[in-house]
């Protein structure tokens, strides 16, 4: 497999925040994605959701960095949300029993429309 | 694929991680760094910490750790923890030694009769105790995280040796030219007219070999046979050196004698350079044959022994003398010429000529020849009389 370097991109849109983590997230590089969230948690935003459309591969490294912006987030009473994960992905969440920490969506869209209306 | 086996991949390419994290050519800092990202994540852990014990101070210090408060794990004390066992890991549960960090887990980190630090975790994310699967993966992890930990340690205390080493041993370099040049003062000193002359030839004599291509070794030796060449001079009298009349023969043979002294002398040393003793004998040589006091003529004369040769007669002729006046550098330069072949070395001869000139046009940073010259030289007119030298005798 060609290996990516990581890389974090975002945006916001109202008062959510999307995070779009690139590359394999395994190693230090992966902090720029806690940083990323941190930035967004400083500015008062307490929605935020994570793109993982380019992100196919996570490691212990990648698990304990989601389980700081998860702890982040539940310290300011926050919400995560986490789109277009590949199956590896959630198998990996679902095992690990993080998927009750956070809210699963197939698509960006999807998770942006229930932060907007409350509605699944 | 069941959970348990999910976890058991999960918990084999934890294991996979921590290797490559503590492989990795990241500094120490960064490794450590992820190796406690790789025991976080694979416990799913919110507070983790890393403690190295130090010896010297019996301290335990935080080599990394995240959501611990640092003045929680200032309180642990390490003999408490040595007495814990060695690689075993445990769940603190009540026991009061332990709850002071606000740890639930804690790994002690040994490599085999040596104490190296512990490893904490805490704030499992899903729900529920740590297990018996937990703790004995956590084994694993701390034996290799303990045998890292005690190679750099071991690396560490190499690294202050080699430093204390590298040390004492410019202590020593130090201490020792010091000596060299206190000798050089004393020989100096015997005669009003020579003072400086020893550190003077020194300084040349490691210019010339410098720009001929020695290494700092060989230039280093050259130097202290610079310094020790006219040490044979503290057993002739005062009053045959400071003489103002003209030498009798006698008197001559009996100055003369101070080469075989100095040799004497700088043979009972332990040089850690070659040749020394040598060229301190030779420097009275010849290439024709004719100097003292052996006599010898050309191949039996080394590199250093005619280096050593010219900068002591340049020095001799551009100093003041009780029975003669100083000569200006033009005249000693012509009289070193006007000696080539017969009593100079045509190649020690170019490149002591390189050496001034560079030197006079300032393309060497630190000069070693022309600070002592006479202040009065006009060093246009030299350096125009060096170019001459440098092209004819470049002229195969």
């Amino acid at each position: 497999m060609k290996s990516v370097q990581f890389s974090v991109a975002s945006r916001r849109e109202g008062d959510a925040a999307i995070i779009y983590p690139k590359g394999y997230l395994n190693n230090l590089s992966g902090e720029n994605l806690v940083i990323e969230c941190g930035i967004y948690i400083g500015k008062g935003i307490t929605k935020i959701v994570v793109n993982f459309s380019e992100t196919d591969l996570i490691n212990s490294i990648g698990i304990s960095m989601l389980l700081q912006i998860i702890e982040d987030l539940r310290n300011i009473k926050g919400t995560i949300c986490c789109t277009n994960m590949s199956k590896l992905l959630r198998d990996t969440f679902e095992m690990l029993g993080l998927m009750q920490h956070m809210l699963v969506f197939p698509v960006e869209s999807d998770a942006l429309t229930y932060l907007k209306t409350g509605k699944l | 694929m069941s959970t348990e086996l999910k976890k058991a991949l999960y918990n084999i390419s934890a294991l996979a991680d921590l290797g490559q994290a503590i492989t990795s050519e990241n500094n120490f800092h960064e490794k450590i760094q992820s190796v406690l990202y790789v025991i976080t994540g694979t416990f799913l852990a919110n507070k983790g910490a890393l403690l190295f014990y130090d010896k010297p101070t019996n301290k335990l210090n935080t080599l990394a750790q995240k959501g611990f408060a640092p003045a929680d794990l200032d309180r642990l004390n390490p003999e408490e923890l040595m007495s814990l066992g060695r690689n075993e890991s445990y769940l603190i549960g009540d026991d009061p030694v332990l709850t002071v960090a606000g740890a639930e887990i804690l790994a002690p980190l040994w490599v085999r009769d040596e104490f190296i630090g512990a490893l904490l975790l805490s704030g499992k994310l899903t729900v529920g105790p740590y297990t018996l699967e937990d703790l004995e993966l956590l084994n694993v992890i701390a034996n290799q995280i303990a045998i890292a930990l005690n190679n750099h340690s071991l690396f560490l205390d190499l690294s202050d040796k080699l430093e204390e080493n590298r040390r004492l041993y410019e202590e020593m370099r130090h201490i020792y030219h010091g000596t060299l040049q206190a000798f050089a003062a004393a020989i100096d000193a015997k005669d009003a007219y020579t003072k400086n002359h020893s550190h003077r030839v020194a300084k040349y004599s490691a210019a010339i070999a410098r720009e001929l291509g020695w290494n700092e070794h060989e230039i280093e030796g050259m130097y202290v046979a610079g310094y020790l060449h006219d040490v044979g001079k503290l057993a002739i009298s005062n009053t045959l050196l400071n003489k103002v009349t003209p030498f009798t023969p006698e008197e001559r043979e009996e100055i003369r004698k101070h080469s075989t002294l100095s040799h004497s002398i700088t043979a009972k040393i332990k040089f850690p350079w070659k040749n020394v003793e040598d060229m301190v004998w030779h420097h009275h040589e010849r290439l024709d044959g004719r100097g003292y006091p052996e006599a010898l003529a050309q191949e039996s004369l080394s590199d250093g022994v005619r280096i050593l040769s010219l900068a002591d007669s340049f020095d001799a002729m551009t100093s003041q003398r009780p029975y003669r006046e100083k000569m200006d550098v033009q005249s000693a330069i012509g009289e070193l010429r006007k000696n080539l072949e017969s009593q100079f070395d045509h190649k020690v001869m170019l490149v002591f000529c390189k050496v001034l000139d560079k030197e006079i046009k300032g393309e060497l940073p630190e000069p070693d020849i022309l600070p002592h010259l006479d202040r009065d030289s006009d060093l246009s007119v030299i350096s125009t009389l060096l170019e001459g030298i440098i092209v004819e005798l470049s002229t195969p």
